[in-house]
């Protein structure tokens, strides 16, 4: 299939007209097909309002999370509490900055693979991962290096402080994980589902970008 | 409708039959993606765990029948006591409104072929099982979660709860919690997008309005419980501090977030029950519903201000009195759209043809019961009143009136309406109502004594109760009330389980339905419907022209037939224009492979085996990608 026309035929066999005009969507297997379903859209298909929603209850946990962290703090008068130095402002922020700039790559990836151009979309996902990786390399040192000064265990600080960057770490991961998947899937070629996949993973990513600012802020905030 | 098929007409029923069909026999339930089967599973599956938490209910009833009664140990008491609130609310009322109901009839209503994710929401179904076998193995093996559905800290902490039974809850509600939001999301976006093509957001009817309304509450309401679970789990597994007062914690940081996701699951228990409620009555009443946008926006608004009212669960705790007023204010607010809803069911049934049927009996009792659990719910909102009465039979009384009452009655009632449409068959209409006036007196016999030994200070969880305090006499009615209760309960099982075989064949509307579900053959084909039906009006099988329309479709040009394939259209948000056409996912072994896997990491988290969960995870994201890998259009 070259081009896209074909995917809004008519429905029925040859009376009538088309069905008010809709796309076969699904059967487009090639980049300009899968473009022309995209941009026959009038509103957003499923698989993004599914990410929306899982979003948004992701962010509702988030939300907790911090809202948890501030409710330990204002509790004592302390925080961190004696023992526990306050934590480092440079790295933490520097990294968040890093994180955040792959909200670009990403979005030309989708710009690229609505216009059908998959190469130029598969390089800007490999970039962005290859930077994603490289943060949570880091990230997983600094944890590391955060365990050897103080425990989870040793009071609510440390719990929810480990807790709340761990949460978010896994997140960084599985955001890494999809990115995988997706250049994987799109080495055979852009399809319908491919592209809306594109779509999801970048709404998951912009999210999990916002998450990595609320996440840092508060994480820095005892130093602020 | 009346006229013959046409060949063309068959050929074209016959044509979609082969592609819709799904393999018979267990490999074929096993692998459904059909939202009409999964929800089937659904309802057999919280209708067994409704028998389950009866049988707790009915151990506790019976302990405390006479004071100073040794039937049940004090430990054995506080773990029937916890599954029976535990299983009611995770295990029954959620799955049973939303993935029952809602899964069935959703589609149905709103004119499409499945939901928008056919395998999430059978990976949804396999989670809620597996979830629910595992807070029951707890049980089976003699640990079930004790320190009741609420689980207060530090009661539910490792130092005084250092058994699994705690670990069973935790664990068992997080791997719940998946489902339930699954299946939230996939009725959001089915609602959003899938409705048939011309079905507008004013012409959807009011059942979807509470589902959509259900699911968003869902979807912002379990994140909370989540957090509080996973803090939990981690200051009992790995010895961390969140709740520990000594190390900085907070024991009130739990309420607060088992209250936040609290208070709107008490809205999202009833909001499908309201859904019910607006979809019997105008078939009954024999009108349309009074207030229609009033009662839309009303629906939407108990499950918004439902996030803004929780800490009146926690008045007595200690809060200052500035937070207590600001939640005495948004609890009495709230009474706002309840009552709308509340006066429009009225005035629709005062002001139609009502037709006391059995599932308008079963509405007509809901009404009677909510007026009575709100009008004492209102009363929490006086802060002394509550003050007094917390922790006393009192609130047992209220929230049994709402959630079993208000809540449970309009599934009962629900289960009657949509019966001809589920098998085909008619139930028998005496004994429906006998089974209603049984399940009605035994319900208020059981209830409306606690308010009095409330009042009388008798408090809730206790196992028994001294002799000599005025309380025998009330004790022993509730007793009696609730196995006629429980004997209501059973006629109403048994009268549908013999009309399934005996009934008189029902026909596709025997009720004169004004909704789409009547339109389509009962029991609905596999595909739903074989024209996508045109809708001019929330009352689309009152719609005469339409329906008729839809037929002429069928036998001529097929403009809305779409059978090249698993098809079902999916339109814009707002207006319901047409936007494309979707090839649906077919049957699938995916979703109980993931849900296998998922037991399997969450058991080895309660065993304490995080290497074993670590690899069961990766083995998880495998199958995971392996369900993401065929594309539709290659199935």
């Amino acid at each position: 299939m070259t081009g896209g026309d074909d995917l809004t035929r008519r429905t029925g066999r040859g009376h009538g007209p088309p069905t008010g005009g809709a796309t076969r969507s699904t059967e487009a297997t090639s980049g300009p097909a899968a473009s022309y379903a995209a941009r026959r859209r009038v509103s957003l298909p499923v698989g993004t309002w599914g990410v929306i929603l899982l979003v948004a209850t992701e962010a509702a946990f988030f939300g907790t999370l911090i809202a948890s962290y501030l409710y330990l703090r204002l509790k004592v008068s302390q925080w961190p509490p004696a023992g526990v130095e306050p934590p480092d402002l440079t790295a933490p922020l520097i990294l968040t900055g890093v994180l955040v700039a792959t909200t670009l790559p990403i979005l030309l990836a989708v710009r690229a693979a609505r216009v059908g151009r998959v190469r130029p979309a598969w390089l800007l996902l490999l970039g962005a991962m290859l930077v994603q990786a490289a943060y949570l390399g880091v990230q997983i040192h600094l944890f590391g290096s955060d365990l050897d000064k103080f425990q989870p265990t040793d009071n609510a600080y440390g719990s929810v402080y480990f807790t709340m960057l761990f949460a978010h770490h896994v997140h960084v991961l599985v955001g890494i994980l999809m990115i995988g998947w997706l250049l994987a899937r799109l080495i055979g070629g852009l399809t319908n589902y491919r592209l809306v996949a594109v779509q999801v993973v970048a709404i998951y990513w912009y999210f999990v970008n916002a998450v990595a600012v609320a996440i840092t802020l508060t994480q820095v905030s005892p130093s602020l | 409708m009346a006229t013959m098929p046409a060949p063309l007409a068959r050929q074209r029923t016959e044509r979609l039959q082969r592609i819709w069909e799904e393999p018979k026999g267990l490999v074929g339930w096993l692998t459904t993606v059909d939202h009409k089967r999964i929800g089937l599973m659904f309802l057999f599956t919280s209708l067994a765990f409704f028998a389950a938490g009866g049988v707790e209910a009915l151990l506790i009833r019976t302990q405390l029948i006479r004071p100073d009664n040794g039937l049940l140990s004090p430990g054995a008491f506080n773990e029937a006591m916890t599954m029976h609130g535990v299983t009611m609310i995770f295990l029954v009322v959620v799955p049973m409104s939303i993935g029952a109901f809602g899964n069935y009839l959703l589609p149905l209503m709103i004119g499409a072929r499945d939901l928008a994710f056919p395998r999430m929401n059978a990976l949804s179904f396999w989670i809620y099982v597996a979830s629910g076998l595992f807070v029951y193995t707890g049980l089976a093996i003699g640990s079930a979660p004790d320190a009741g559905w609420f689980d207060y800290l530090p009661l539910g902490s490792k130092q005084y709860s250092p058994g699994p039974n705690v670990d069973f809850y935790t664990l068992g509600l997080i791997f719940n919690g998946i489902s339930s939001t699954a299946t939230a999301v996939n009725l959001i976006v089915t609602t959003f997008k899938l409705r048939a093509p011309g079905m507008s957001l004013n012409r959807m009817p009011l059942f979807c309005y509470a589902m959509l309304a259900t699911s968003f509450a869902l979807v912002f309401a379990l994140p909370p419980l989540n957090t509080a679970l996973i803090f939990l789990e981690l200051d009992r597994a790995l010895g961390f501090h969140f709740f520990d007062v000594t190390k900085g914690g907070d024991p009130l940081l739990w309420q607060h977030l088992f209250w936040i996701f609290g208070h709107p699951e008490v809205y999202i228990i009833i909001l499908p029950a309201f859904g019910i409620a607006t979809a019997i009555i105008p078939t009954f009443a024999r009108r349309k519903m009074v207030a229609f946008p009033l009662v839309a926006l009303a629906e939407i608004l108990v499950a918004f201000i439902g996030f803004g009212v929780w800490a009146h669960h926690m008045f007595a705790v200690g809060l200052d009195t500035i937070t207590t007023i600001y939640f005495a204010a948004a609890s009495l607010i709230i009474v706002i759209p309840s009552g709308i809803q509340l006066f429009a069911w009225i005035t629709t049934i005062v002001t139609g043809r009502p037709r006391f049927k059995t599932p308008l009996l079963w509405i007509v009792g809901f009404i009677v019961l909510f007026l009575l659990g709100g009008l004492s719910g209102v009363t929490f909102a006086a802060i002394p009143f509550d003050q007094q009465l917390t922790d006393t039979y009192y609130v047992v009384a209220h929230f049994h009136y709402v959630i079993f009452g208000a809540a449970v009655f309009p599934l009962l009632g629900g289960m009657f309406y949509w019966f001809p449409k589920v098998t085909g068959r008619m139930y028998h209409e005496r004994a429906g109502q006998a089974s209603f006036w049984l399940s009605f007196v035994g319900m208020n016999l059981t209830f409306f004594p606690m308010h009095i030994v409330g009042l009388l200070g008798m408090p809730r969880r206790q196992y028994t109760y001294p002799h000599g305090l005025g309380w025998d006499g009330y004790n022993l009615v509730e007793t009696i009330g609730s196995y006629l209760l429980a004997a209501g309960l059973l006629m109403v099982v048994t009268n549908l389980a013999v009309s399934l075989f005996r009934g008189v064949p029902a026909g596709n509307d025997p009720f004169g339905g004004d909704t789409l579900e009547w339109s389509t053959t009962s029991p609905p084909p596999s595909y739903n419907f074989a024209v996508i039906p045109r809708v001019t009006s929330p009352y689309a099988m009152w719609d005469r022209e339409d329906r008729q329309a839809d037929q002429r479709d069928l036998a001529g040009p097929a403009e809305r037939v779409l059978d090249e394939g698993h098809e079902t259209p999916a339109s814009s948000v707002l207006d319901a224009d047409w936007d494309e056409i979707l090839e649906m996912p077919a049957k699938s072994w995916s979703p109980i492979l993931l849900a296998a896997a998922l037991a399997a990491g969450f058991t080895m988290l309660l065993t304490r085996h995080y290497v074993i969960a670590a690899v069961v995870a990766l083995l998880a994201l495998v199958v995971l990608g392996g369900w993401h890998w065929k594309e539709p259009q290659e199935a």
